[in-house]
């Protein structure tokens, strides 16, 4: 079989996060989103995992943590970054 | 676009949507008009218990900081429960120290839902209910039948027709309706 690959194409590329959940819990938000306090998705609102596999939107684990609490917000273990 | 759109009021808005297109059984909440950090809801008492058929009024207050922090929620009509001070503010831990961001509007009148018939005698906000509770269940589930029936009237309104059957006259007012004499209109059964 024969392919002829036509000239013209336009490439398209996609990506997504790499997630067990479609959306951030705190912010529910869709991590193909951002975070409620940024514009647009991308490197720059990542998502971030702790140790116990949750996972959520870097700045919003970050505005809840230290304030003082130092809990994974789904599972209340003691959140440290993967 | 929205940049004028905080993170608290979008995550609102979310839960907003949420709880309009998956309401939970007898429970109902909505902003106030042009005020998305204020809410009223009203949760109606489990079948099955005691507080059946009671239609329970609350306001959830919101800040900017939320979901990061509780909302401040407090029942309107008046609860007698062990876990309900006579001003209407709410001992439970999910609002208080064991709250956590992922909560959202659905999930805490879900809990408070479950707190009428699931009291917590350990941490008392209502003496009274809480010893009755314990010792004389049948008292307690009498005058959870009063605030019940009390649930049903119209107090904002202030409405005329007093035809319900709700007041009856041995309630003894262990300064029950001290505090919110407008919403009980105590004189109302004496006229």
């Amino acid at each position: 079989m024969k392919v002829k690959v036509k000239r013209k194409w336009n490439v398209v590329a996609v990506w997504k996060w790499t997630a067990p959940d479609d959306s951030c819990g705190i912010c529910r938000q869709a991590f193909d989103g951002c975070c409620p306090s940024c514009h647009e998705p991308g490197e720059n609102c990542p998502i971030v995992f702790g140790k116990c596999k949750h996972c959520f939107h870097m700045h919003c684990i970050l505005k809840w943590l230290g304030q003082p609490q130092d809990e994974c917000p789904m599972c209340r273990q003691t959140w440290e970054f993967q | 676009m929205s940049s004028s759109i905080t993170p608290a009021r979008k995550r609102l808005m979310k839960d907003f949507k949420r709880l309009q297109e998956d309401p939970p059984q007898g429970i109902m909440g909505a902003p106030v008009e042009n005020d998305i950090m204020t809410w009223h809801a009203v949760i109606f008492g489990p079948e099955g218990t005691p507080f059946e058929d009671g239609a329970f009024k609350l306001t959830l207050t919101f800040t900017e900081d939320y979901p990061n922090k509780a909302p401040v929620v407090k029942f309107v009509s008046r609860v007698y429960h062990p876990n309900v001070y006579k001003d209407g503010s709410i001992c439970l831990d999910i609002l208080q120290n064991k709250w956590s961001p992922t909560y959202n509007i659905t999930g805490i009148l879900t809990s408070i839902q479950s707190l009428l018939d699931e009291p917590n005698p350990n941490s008392p906000a209502n003496a009274e209910a809480a010893q009755l509770y314990r010792e004389n269940r049948r008292e307690y589930e009498r005058k959870v039948r009063d605030c019940v029936e009390e649930s049903w009237s119209s107090d904002e309104e202030e409405e005329e027709d007093e035809d319900e059957d709700g007041q009856d006259g041995d309630d003894d007012d262990d300064g029950a309706d001290g505090d919110a004499p407008d919403a009980d209109k105590p004189d109302a059964a004496e006229q």
